[in-house]
């Protein structure tokens, strides 16, 4: 399946944009958009063959990030003081369910939030919402979703990743949007194998049992979902639409990723600051791939004429993002070829006459040694 | 072998009385329950069960709402359910058809079930067990002496809800207990260390697998070479997966459906009834 858009602050421009028309689907903000404008994003959509819009009714975290919920008629009014007991989950999710019919989108997915702490008892509690809603919606063309959330860094133990497996294939809802939560900070790769390897043998157990999973807030690392047996990866234009960490309730809701330009290489499965693409260019290290994609000639363009390019920087990432994931499910590129290609290319990077060091202290490719690592491990993480 | 002294004998004699059927002595006993044969004048028969004075729990409400709840083929029906009144003390009974032909453990001990048999019971066992997860229910205790047979050829027939979950309501179990209730030769991992938010329709589904391997290749799945069935409960508790040598013999046995029945975690095994069904009628297509 195609890759999904993750909708957030201003990201309308690019969900309509035409060079990224590979993007199979999108899931919608009621956090960052009012119910008129996602009602307008639906049926501006609804002429787009096949393209699924999944609501995601947002109340991760309801009582400190707000924006645009209390305008849906869903949102509780008494979240601050609600026991968020069996009574309390019933009512939201019918109202959930109520607002995706009167949406139409093609899906929507149960509500979750962000706990303390991640028990048994909390995921039973998301099984419960999702059966609630599957419930709510028979006899409607909406496809409910099952929700989960997941703190990444638990699954480094097989036996909590093989327990949670267990508990969430008890759903009567056979697709999944899973949000992987976690402490690296949106601008970095995830490099923990063990977290890794968890969190593949997560979407390889559930998809093993008919679950298709949604892996939401995706970035590089979709390459390993993908090959995990992800259905579908989403993305966005922010840093903080690619990684899900609880830091981004802390952030300005305006801006989300920051102002500087990122190119994306595929060679490197780097994010590459101006000077870091120019010298990387340099060595010949840019893949083919890079540079058909149509947001990098607007880039290399713009640099010698000291233009900005941040906008174009959230287009070539996501187009790369489509693009791969296409050529991943086709068969024309596999996960084991490009991040070995890459580690291949940082030795490179290592070794040149002088070495070759990005701005960043941290974008030194460490990442791509461990999720070789997790490629070739996961099959026996148990 | 010591006669086992049925305590509550005067109480079904008096039962058996008022009902107009023949009285015919006790059949087992448990800590809840004694078991009596009852004859209707039409010469069917009848299990009679009398709950201990005091054992009317929410364990045995429970067993009774779960029978109720319930009505298939292979399940034993619950005929009646009442209170009686004997020497000034209440005490509350059920009224189940008489299994005349045995159980499964009989079947196993005079004979290993061949793959056509194990192929039947399979799909019997599995259509009742579909039927209870349909219920929202886990039987718990799913083995070879709860499966019983109305009479001889007859299909296998589910019985004794006596540690039934509902999963519709708060679990009965104590969590600081190390393993949950069920026989632990038959008993899932989940079951065995008490975690209790795993135990669900697969609970029973594990069960059922290990009652098929046993009743047709007479050993444990888990169970490795010169060890005892212990050792293969251990096996189980600590999931380290079934035998190379059962693998290997499911395999050409053309059973396959089996060993993912036992796998170690839920989320390993079948997700839906209809899937293992599914799966294990293909098998039978298999010759």
């Amino acid at each position: 399946m195609p890759a999904f858009h993750q909708i957030g602050h201003n990201s309308e421009n690019l969900l309509f944009d035409e060079g990224l028309s590979r993007f199979g689907g999108a899931i919608l903000s009621p956090l960052n958009y009012a119910p008129a404008a996602v009602t307008a994003q639906i049926e501006r959509l609804r002429s787009r063959e096949n393209f699924v819009t999944i609501f995601d009714p947002h109340l991760y975290r309801p009582q400190s990030e707000r924006m645009c919920l209390p305008e849906w008629d869903y949102y509780p009014r008494d979240v601050d003081t609600a026991d968020f007991d069996e009574q309390w989950w019933a009512a939201i999710v019918e109202n959930v369910a109520r607002a995706a019919v009167t949406l139409g989108t093609t899906a929507v997915a149960s509500p979750a939030i962000i706990p303390r702490a991640f028990p048994d008892e909390f995921f039973l509690q998301l099984i419960a919402n999702g059966n609630r809603l599957e419930t709510a919606l028979r006899g409607t063309a909406i496809r409910p979703m099952q929700t989960v959330v997941v703190n990444l860094p638990e699954l480094a133990a097989p036996a909590r990743v093989m327990t949670i497996a267990s508990i969430i294939s008890r759903s009567r809802i056979s697709e999944c949007l899973l949000v992987f939560l976690g402490n690296v900070e949106p601008r970095r790769e995830l490099a923990d194998p063990e977290e890794l390897k968890g969190g593949m043998r997560l979407i390889s157990s559930l998809e093993a049992g008919g679950q298709h999973v949604t892996v939401a807030f995706s970035s590089s690392e979709m390459v390993l979902w993908k090959e995990a047996g992800a259905t579908n990866c989403a993305s966005g234009k922010f840093f903080n639409l690619r990684r899900f960490t609880i830091s981004r309730f802390d952030e300005p809701s305006g801006g989300g990723g920051g102002q500087l330009g990122y190119w994306f290489e595929e060679a490197l499965l780097s994010f590459l600051r101006q000077s870091d693409l120019l010298r990387v260019r340099e060595r010949g290290l840019v893949s083919a791939a890079s540079l058909e994609n149509p947001f990098a000639t607007s880039i290399l363009e713009a640099i010698p004429a000291n233009a900005a390019w941040v906008a174009q920087g959230w287009r070539q990432f996501l187009y790369w993002f489509a693009d791969a994931e296409l050529r991943l499910r086709n068969g024309a590129l596999s996960a084991q070829d490009l991040v070995g290609a890459a580690d291949a290319n940082w030795a490179m990077v290592e070794r040149g006459t002088p070495p070759l060091y990005m701005e960043e202290r941290q974008n030194d490719g460490s990442w791509v040694r461990q999720w070789r690592r997790a490629l070739v491990e996961f099959p026996y993480f148990r | 072998m010591p006669v086992p002294t049925y305590t509550l004998d005067p109480v079904a004699r008096a039962i058996c009385a008022a009902l107009g059927h023949q009285f015919g002595g006790g059949i087992s006993q448990g800590a809840f329950k004694e078991t009596f044969l009852a004859t209707k004048t039409d010469g069917s028969k009848l299990a009679l069960k009398v709950l201990r004075q005091g054992c009317s729990t929410e364990r045995s409400e429970r067993e009774v709402d779960a029978m109720k709840r319930c009505a298939h083929p292979n399940i034993i029906a619950l005929l009646e359910l009442a209170d009686f009144d004997h020497a000034g003390t209440k005490y509350t009974y059920l009224l189940e058809s008489f299994m005349e032909g045995g159980t499964l453990d009989d079947r196993i001990k005079s004979g290993l079930l061949n793959r056509q048999d194990v192929l039947a019971l399979g799909d019997e066992l599995i259509r009742a067990l579909a039927h209870i997860a349909e219920k929202e229910l886990v039987h718990r205790d799913f083995k070879p002496a709860n499966i019983l047979y109305a009479a001889a050829g007859g299909e296998a027939m589910v019985g004794d809800f006596g540690i039934v979950r509902d999963l519709r309501k708060e679990s009965l179990t104590k969590s600081y207990l190390l393993p949950g209730p069920g026989t632990p030769f038959f008993a899932a991992p989940e079951q065995l260390n008490n975690e209790k938010a795993l135990i669900d329709w697969r609970t029973d589904q594990f069960a059922v697998g290990i009652t098929l391997a046993v009743a047709h290749f007479g050993v444990h799945p888990y169970r490795e070479p010169g060890e005892d069935d212990n050792q293969a409960i251990g096996r189980v508790a600590s999931r380290n997966g079934p035998s190379a040598s059962f693998i290997q013999a499911s395999s050409a046995a053309k059973l396959p459906v089996i060993q993912k029945m036992i796998a170690r975690w839920p989320a390993e095994r079948f997700r839906l009834p209809n899937s293992l069904l599914e799966e294990w009628r293909k098998q039978m297509d298999v010759t």
